[in-house]
């Protein structure tokens, strides 16, 4: 049987198996690779806060918090994440529900439950939803038929149509590419991929008239022409790009940015947090941040290449190219290549309950590294 | 199992896997070189046109403060204002951390400055925009205004600004009613950063922008957000260091709503001048029983809040901390005291309403009163008691002690903790003020868990007379008081009567605290506002002489409080007792004794008797209160007599 050669086990993962990080179940360069980035992202809070020590302090309580996660998460074999994932999404689809029906509403969605906490269900399901859909694929001869695609999409429509029903198009998107993607690794055909393309094409201008909330078109229409409302929404659009552009190949230096520092520029330290660094690090920070994400992308892939079995191939490989997903967003909305959606920077940006989900899908891929059986199949 | 293995083909499943993993790291890579191909276009291609924007970005977005709401008294009378005063302001930015020093130094030699107020400026810079100015010290004389304008060359980044502050014209009188405002600090500022993080709502905490001070204290905390008003911008065009050259556009802020109170002002001023000139330290609230609004809440001695508004210096906080009478401590909602006889008549109600007493039944007192196999003699008052046939009218008027012995023991303390609360004992009256304590409506169940011991029968015997464990605070008393004079209806006590905003009045409709109190068809209610009437009146009412040649009716109750606890066989002499240990004069009361208008509480601590005390200040602010408010001619006599028992 054809085996490339990532899968075979090789004796010298015997002698990393002795490592303490191993048997930790945390995977050296990954690990390197987010607190680089976290690192980098404490940095740039420092500076966008106005030098507030205090903000940096929550955010480190936030990040060990997040690692916390990570590394609990590690601990758990794949096989049984694999068999919670149904529960999980039943469980993630009933909170929902409960949102809708009794959810809590902050500035005009309804996004969040309190039970005994607050938070809110679409973190869950950000996971659950891959989870779920690896789970489906990973016991069904592959590539998928057509019956099995249209249940695999099942999976994937019905929590994102909840998710923006809230409303929040922005989560909702998120979370179907998420389960769109397993779908992709799995081998869906090409032909199908394409007659997609074609229907969203189709769609779009449904959604836009039918679907889009005011607000929405509003982003759409001001990221195409942000002179429409230059002191408005378009105002974080030209004021970020001033912010970036003005830093040049090597910036302002660190604690230097006029544009951030005189608080020209809105949202400093969360959502548009990639224009301080651009200001202040210029195009050379710009191109070490997109190095690391690299970087941690890379290893995810690799992760996943030689996972064991399908539900965490399929999984670890979901779940990097979500990360990718929200780094590409959040930079091309900062940078005016993409209308303005509200999302973080991935493990650079200041608080927010996503990135937890975010290092709880990393201590995945780790888990997926480290809890390998000793006999291949 | 197998079956499906036997289906499943693994090389091609991973061949395919490995073939779509090359593709997606080919399109991340595409897509993270689109994303470094924009920012080469923005920073290198065409760095020059946004270096020139950065330059000349002047168009920026400023907060404005928005104007606080005032506070008025039920007459129209301003109690809290904003006053436009000049403040010297310092933008840390244009000094710089190394700089600063020397400035504070050499503003502070200048201009008056001392230690505390420069260490206050640097905590609030720490942790706020540099970029934004603060106010180092406020309400400049014109001789300081004139001083710094001279002088200015020699201070860049310090201006002095015009600002509007908050000022109470009525400084002490009202500092305990209305509460005070002062700086944002590091706690309040972290608390709203906290709170918007945890609703993601930061609408409130951008709200603050703008604002450097905030309610610390009463009616100014608990209505901050309605007194604050919403932050207004301003578009304004900025030299590169970031001053203001011209303003562009303004969206002006929303004002914060005005309070109008129930408080009479006129009644507070009188109250705090009379405790004041009996050099009391105690407190008076005065409620209005047929709404709970709050007509005067005061609390002796008190200080000038006006001192917090500008930074309050080194030595006005030492003074104020370091006394020993404590004006911070506002003793009509945060002074627990034992309710002592006050309480009698709620305990009558409650034994009438229990069924454990009638109108009839009669106890002998002797001047003291045991429990069955028991030596301790709980003393009367009155050392030879009130004789062989006490009813439960009399013990009222004449505050027989050994009666309310009895009658607690035949209660029991599960029942007078239950009924107390119906008076609102034991829990807060619901004022609309944060600092408000509940005071101890004891319980078995409350010794158990507190004390961590259970509860004796002699605990139960010092309730009856409302010592021991029981503590309430003034504004309790008064409620109760109130409770009574309203027919056992008690209404949540409010402080504000309504907002007001651009001439639209908005009203707080009162709200009842509790169920109607069962009144026995009216029996039980009138036996007990009839003795209290009569404890106003001779031969034997405790406040006859201090209600004798009233104008007006009135009903009370008056109480001396045990501050010490005196040994079986000790007598209290008031002559060798410390200060600190006399007893405290307590009186609750309500006018006309028909239809009451006001319900009042006297608490003035180690006064000595009630009777002597207290009443008196009670009844000369009812007559006040009555004449200024036209409820009495001053020259009309009672007429009305209650049915005698």
């Amino acid at each position: 049987m054809f085996k490339p050669l990532s899968q075979q086990p090789t004796s010298n993962t015997h002698k990393a198996s002795q490592s303490i990080l191993w048997r930790l179940h945390l995977d050296a360069p990954l690990l390197l690779g987010l607190l680089m980035l976290m690192g980098f992202g404490l940095l740039v809070i420092y500076s966008a806060g106005g030098e507030n020590l205090g903000l940096v302090k929550r955010q480190l309580v936030r990040l060990g918090f997040g690692l916390g996660v990570m590394f609990v998460i590690a601990q758990i074999p794949p096989r049984i994440l694999k068999m919670w994932a149904p529960l999980l999404y039943i469980g993630a689809i009933g909170f929902l529900l409960a949102v809708l029906l009794f959810g809590e509403s902050s500035k005009g969605a309804q996004r969040w439950i309190n039970i005994g906490i607050r938070f809110q269900p679409s973190e869950i399901m950000k996971l659950a939803m891959p989870l779920m859909v690896a789970w489906y694929f990973a016991e069904k001869p592959l590539p998928p038929n057509f019956k099995q695609l249209m249940m695999g999409l099942i999976l994937v429509v019905a929590p994102t149509m909840m998710i923006m029903l809230q409303p929040d198009l922005g989560t909702s998107l998120l979370i179907a590419s998420s389960g769109l993607f397993v779908i992709f690794f799995a081998g869906i055909r090409w032909r199908y991929i394409a007659s997609a393309v074609i229907a969203i094409l189709i769609l779009a201008p449904i959604m836009w008239f039918f679907v889009m909330h005011d607000y929405q078109k509003g982003r759409v229409l001001t990221f195409l022409n942000p002179e429409r409302d230059p002191l408005g929404a378009g105002y974080h659009i030209i004021q970020s790009q001033i912010a970036i552009g003005s830093g040049g190949a090597t910036g302002k230096g660190w604690l230097k940015g006029t544009q951030s520092q005189l608080e020209f520029l809105p949202e400093r330290h969360t959502d548009f947090i990639f224009a301080v660094l651009g200001e202040e690090f210029g195009l050379l920070g710009v191109a070490i941040l997109l190095t690391l994400y690299l970087f941690v992308i890379i290893r995810g892939l690799q992760i996943s290449l030689q996972a064991q079995d399908t539900f965490s191939r399929l999984l670890g490989a979901a779940i990097t190219l979500i990360f990718f997903v929200y780094l590409f967003v959040n930079i091309g909305m900062v940078s005016g290549l993409l209308p303005v959606v509200g999302l973080p920077l991935p493990l650079i940006s200041y608080g927010g309950t996503s990135m937890v989900t975010l290092l709880a899908g990393f201590g995945i891929l780790m888990a997926i590294k480290t809890h390998r059986r000793l006999h291949s199949r | 199992m197998y079956k499906k293995q036997a289906i499943k083909d693994y090389g091609r499943e991973i061949s395919i896997f490995y073939a779509r993993s090359v593709i997606a790291l080919i399109i991340v890579v595409l897509l993270l070189f689109l994303l470094l191909f924009r920012q080469f276009k923005l920073q290198v291609l065409n760095y020059e046109s946004y270096q020139t924007q950065s330059e000349n970005n002047r168009i920026q977005v400023r907060p404005v403060a928005p104007i606080r709401g005032l506070i008025f008294d039920r007459n129209g009378e301003l109690l809290a204002e904003n006053r436009s005063i000049f403040a010297l302001e310092i933008t840390p930015e244009q000094i710089g951390r190394k700089k600063m020093d020397d400035t504070l130094l050499r503003l502070s030699q200048l201009l008056d400055i001392d230690q505390k107020q420069i260490d206050e400026f640097k905590e609030q810079i720490k942790f706020r925009s540099k970029y934004k100015s603060y106010p180092i010290k406020s309400k400049l004389t014109e001789e300081q205004v004139a001083l710094f304008s001279v002088n200015r060359h020699l201070f860049p980044g310090v201006s002095v600004e015009a600002r509007l502050e908050r000022y109470y014209p009525h400084g002490e009188d009202l500092v305990h009613a209305i509460g005070r405002m002062a700086a944002i600090n590091k706690q309040d500022l972290e608390k709203m950063q906290q709170e918007a993080e945890d609703t993601q709502d930061f609408s409130k905490l951008n709200n603050y922008a703008a604002t450097n001070k905030i309610g610390k204290l009463g009616l100014e905390r608990y209505y901050e957000q309605q007194l604050h008003g919403t932050v207004g911008q301003e578009k304004v065009e900025t030299d590169v260091r970031g001053r203001i050259v011209r303003v562009l556009t303004r969206q002006d802020p929303d004002a914060g709503k005005n309070l109008h109170l129930y408080l009479d002002y006129k009644l507070q001023q009188k109250a705090n001048q009379i405790l004041k000139e009996a050099g009391a330290r105690g407190a008076v609230v005065a409620v209005d029983p047929s709404n709970g609004g709050v007509l005067a809440m005061v609390s002796q001695p008190s200080y000038d809040p006006n001192l917090f508004i500008g930074g309050i210096s080194q030595a006005d906080y030492s003074a104020l901390i370091n006394s020993e009478d404590r004006p911070l401590y506002n003793r009509a909602v945060q002074g627990t005291y034992a309710p002592a006889s006050t309480i009698k008549p709620h305990l009558a109600w409650l034994g009438l309403q229990q069924g454990v007493i009638t109108e009839s039944t009669r106890i002998a007192d002797p001047g003291w009163f045991s429990l069955p196999n028991n030596k301790h003699r709980y003393r009367d008052w009155k050392p030879w008691g009130h004789g062989a046939s006490m009813n439960v009218f009399d013990a009222i008027v004449e505050s027989c002690d050994t009666y309310f012995y009895d009658l607690s023991v035949r209660l029991g303390i599960n029942t007078i903790a239950e009924g107390m609360r119906q008076f609102g004992f034991g829990e807060k009256t619901g004022l609309d003020i944060v600092e408000e304590k509940q005071g101890i409506m004891p319980s078995r169940d409350w010794k158990k868990v507190v004390r961590k011991e259970p509860w004796y029968m002699g605990d139960t015997v010092n309730i009856g007379i409302g010592q021991g464990f029981w503590t309430a605070t003034p504004l309790q008393l008064a409620n109760a008081s109130a409770v009574l004079a309203n027919d056992g209806i008690r209404y949540k006590l409010q402080l504000v009567k309504g907002f007001s905003e651009n001439d639209v009045v908005e009203a707080i409709i009162p709200e009842m605290a509790h169920e109607q109190i069962v009144t026995g068809d009216g029996r039980w209610l009138d036996l007990v506002k009839s003795s209290m009437y009569q404890v106003t009146q001779p031969p034997k009412g405790t406040a006859k002489s201090a209600f004798a040649d009233a104008s007006f009716t009135a009903a009370g109750k008056t109480g001396t409080g045990q501050v010490k606890s005196i040994a079986q066989d000790e007598t209290y002499d008031a002559e060798n007792v410390e200060d600190k240990f006399k007893d405290n004069a307590l009186f609750i009361g309500y006018a006309p004794y028909e239809k009451p208008q006001i319900a009042i509480a006297v608490v003035m601590e180690n006064a000595g008797g009630g009777g002597g005390n207290a009443a008196p200040i009670a009844r000369e602010l009812m007559e006040f209160y009555l004449t200024t408010n036209n409820f009495i001619q001053s020259q009309q006599v009672a007429e009305h007599q209650p049915e005698a028992n």
